[in-house]
């Protein structure tokens, strides 16, 4: 049902939102498309089109290359849902009243500066740092090495700076279900994991696709948090793009990676919301 | 079937909710009706016999086994919830199936049991619909059929009917009955409204603001013949009058301040050891139990003059607000049995009222 109030907000509310995103991201975007498959003159002439920027990439380098940023976003993705469901069923349900407190505690860390946070994270990554200290201390390890500059120190970064779009979306829709109906599954027989899986995770559907999208798109394409904390070691998609965009007279092959790398992002953003559809029952709620 | 024993339950909770020391006995295969006013604690108690909370102190028994460390899952016990508590994301079959999918039960059986009771509860038309498409006399009957598709020992239900209009209610509640009659389930009704639980009960039992038990008894027991002026106030309505007790060796009479002695019937069956001469009772008479008359009538053992301050026409019955000359209130129903009554009571008339003194009930100040 379409409510009057609803249908009665002009378009015009709307446009100011809308001509921004046209001009500033679909009319650069649609360049880019194109200019990846433009064969350019040595006078900076269009000759025609060209398929050649596109299958310069169609090597094992650079298709290992996607892979790993999937790798990255993928597992990046699953810790932070692992790690915030618990979080936002907590403070959904059991931190009640001091729940706004927790919220803010979840988002305290993203009004910081960013760069704070990376050498907050220097220290306790390297050598001589906490995480060593720690370890030390509890015998775990004689020799210390240095954690930065590894694929551990990038995913640790990364769950730490994602993790509050996976929590947000989740606990929103966590907090709008009724407690009863847990109650009631639980009541019909089920245990707390059957409950969990037939009740609680379809009615949370919806945030957890929203959660997983705002986490996985991203982390996909994150350029700065590897840069940072991986060294030079390992090449990411964010690296290439960088490295072609800026490179001298390479700006088409990097738009060409660039189409790549979204074209690949979104046939897996795809597999993963059939997987989600799949494998959780019921309709989208919530 | 089954019944359910509470053992000197108790339970409490920050907010000042709380049960006091309850033991009751549900018989097997009976409808019990547990009434009680808004929060005094009675969903608490159910709560606690569905194992959605856990007791302080005491037991509860299902038959013959002590079901008290019994996690919730495991409890031979199924609720009808207030707000019905239906799963939105499934349509009415997966509902009322989901107990049976969780016993994995064979496909086949599933079908045919959900089936069954969708047709005895008239949603056969409604087997895939969501449950959010559906009215609340439809929503509530899924509720039912979902809670007993698995046939529990005992069935509890929450205030279910608090949602439901006055005469879909009423519809339900003798669908209720009938149901109950039926499968012969152990029930409890918990609710708030004295017309539900007398309709419903075989038993019942009333419950305090204290979260303790006043009285349990048949729902003629209780109406009638109230225990506690807190019953009495409670179920029903009634009239209320303290006096002192007076020529308690020959006949028994109430002296009530500027209004005089009347006559009450304390026989052999309503004598309780607190009561001696000169003790402070109360006296509550059912309005209904009042005969209204301009004329004056013999036969009645008690009598009383007022002035008729105003009159609510209810249809079957016609309610008379009197003003006695202590400067008290009573209430008088009489049934409207014709359409031309003989004699006319209007405002301001004065009026004797006539009860005969079996029919008032003698409490403890």
């Amino acid at each position: 049902m379409k409510s009057l109030s609803k249908s009665q907000v002009p378009f015009s509310f709307g446009a100011p939102a809308m001509i921004w995103q046209v001009l500033f991201f679909y009319l650069p975007l649609a360049l880019i498309v194109i200019s990846s498959f433009i064969k350019a003159a040595d006078n900076g002439l269009i000759e025609g089109l060209t398929l050649d920027h596109v299958t310069f990439f169609l090597r094992p380098l650079y298709l290992k290359v996607i892979c790993s940023s999937f790798i990255l976003a993928i597992s990046n993705t699953i810790i932070c849902f692992l790690i915030a469901y618990p979080l936002a069923y907590f403070i959904a349900f059991t931190a009640k009243r001091f729940g706004n407190l927790f919220l803010i505690l979840v988002i305290v860390p993203f009004w910081t500066n960013f760069l704070l946070h990376v050498y907050a994270w220097f220290f306790v990554l390297d050598k001589d740092g906490f995480l060593n200290i720690l370890l030390k201390g509890l015998g775990l390890v004689q020799d210390p090495v240095s954690h930065l500059n590894t694929p551990f120190a990038v995913i640790i970064m990364m769950v730490y700076y994602y993790l509050p779009f996976m929590v947000f979306p989740l606990y929103s829709s966590l907090e709008r279900m009724d407690v009863r109906l847990i109650e009631a599954s639980r009541d019909l027989g089920a245990t707390w994991l059957q409950t969990f899986r037939r009740i609680i995770l379809p009615l949370t559907k919806r945030g957890l696709k929203a959660g997983f999208f705002l986490v996985y798109i991203p982390s996909f394409g994150e350029f700065v948090i590897p840069e940072l904390m991986g060294g030079d070691r390992q090449m990411f998609v964010g690296t290439v793009i960088a490295d072609y965009i800026l490179g001298e007279e390479t700006g088409a092959l990097g738009a060409a990676f660039t189409v790549l790398a979204m074209v690949f992002m979104l046939l897996s953003a795809v597999v993963i919301y059939w997987i989600i559809e799949r494998f959780i029952p019921g309709k989208s709620h919530g | 079937m089954r019944s359910v024993r509470l053992q000197k339950l108790k339970k409490s909770f920050r907010d000042g909710t709380v049960i006091s020391d309850v033991s009751l006995n549900m018989p097997a295969g009976k409808f019990f009706a547990l009434l009680g006013p808004s929060g005094c604690g009675k969903t608490t108690l159910l709560r606690l016999i569905a194992g959605l909370e856990k007791a302080d102190s005491g037991k509860i028994f299902i038959g013959d086994e002590d079901v008290t460390d019994l996690p919730i899952h495991k409890r031979p016990i199924n609720i009808v919830f207030q707000n019905y508590a239906l799963f939105p994301h499934l349509d009415v079959f997966d509902n009322v199936a989901y107990s049976l999918k969780l016993e994995k039960l064979p496909k086949r059986i599933i079908e045919q049991k959900v089936l069954k009771i969708l047709e005895a509860f008239h949603l056969e038309n409604h087997i895939y619909k969501r449950v959010t498409e559906l009215s609340g006399g439809q929503q509530q009957r899924v509720a039912l059929a979902r809670a007993i598709v698995n046939e529990p020992d005992v069935l509890l239900l929450d205030e279910p009917l608090a949602a439901l209009d006055f005469k879909l209610r009423e519809k339900m509640l003798i669908e209720l009955i009938e149901l109950q009659d039926k499968l012969k389930t152990t029930f409890l009704y918990v609710t708030h409204d004295q017309f539900e639980a007398l309709t419903v009960a075989d038993q019942m039992a009333i419950m305090n603001h204290h979260g303790e038990i006043e009285q349990i008894g048949t729902p003629k027991e209780i109406y009638e013949f109230p225990l506690s002026s807190f019953v009495a106030r409670f179920v029903g309505t009634t009239n209320i009058m303290t006096g002192t007790l007076c020529n308690l060796d020959k006949e028994p009479e109430i002296e009530i301040e500027q209004l005089g002695r009347f006559k009450i019937d304390l026989s052999q069956k309503h004598k309780k050891e607190w009561m001696v001469e000169g003790c402070n009772i109360i006296m509550s008479i059912r309005p209904e139990k009042i005969y209204i008359s301009k004329n004056v009538v013999e036969n009645f053992s008690n009598s009383l003059k007022g002035h008729v301050q105003s009159i609510v026409y209810h249809g079957r019955s016609t309610q008379y607000n009197i003003l006695l000359k202590n400067g008290m209130r009573i209430q008088v129903f009489e049934q409207n049995e014709e359409h031309f009554p003989q004699q006319v009571i209007d405002y301001d008339n004065e009026v004797n009222l006539y009860w005969q003194k079996e029919n008032a009930v003698i409490l403890e100040k």
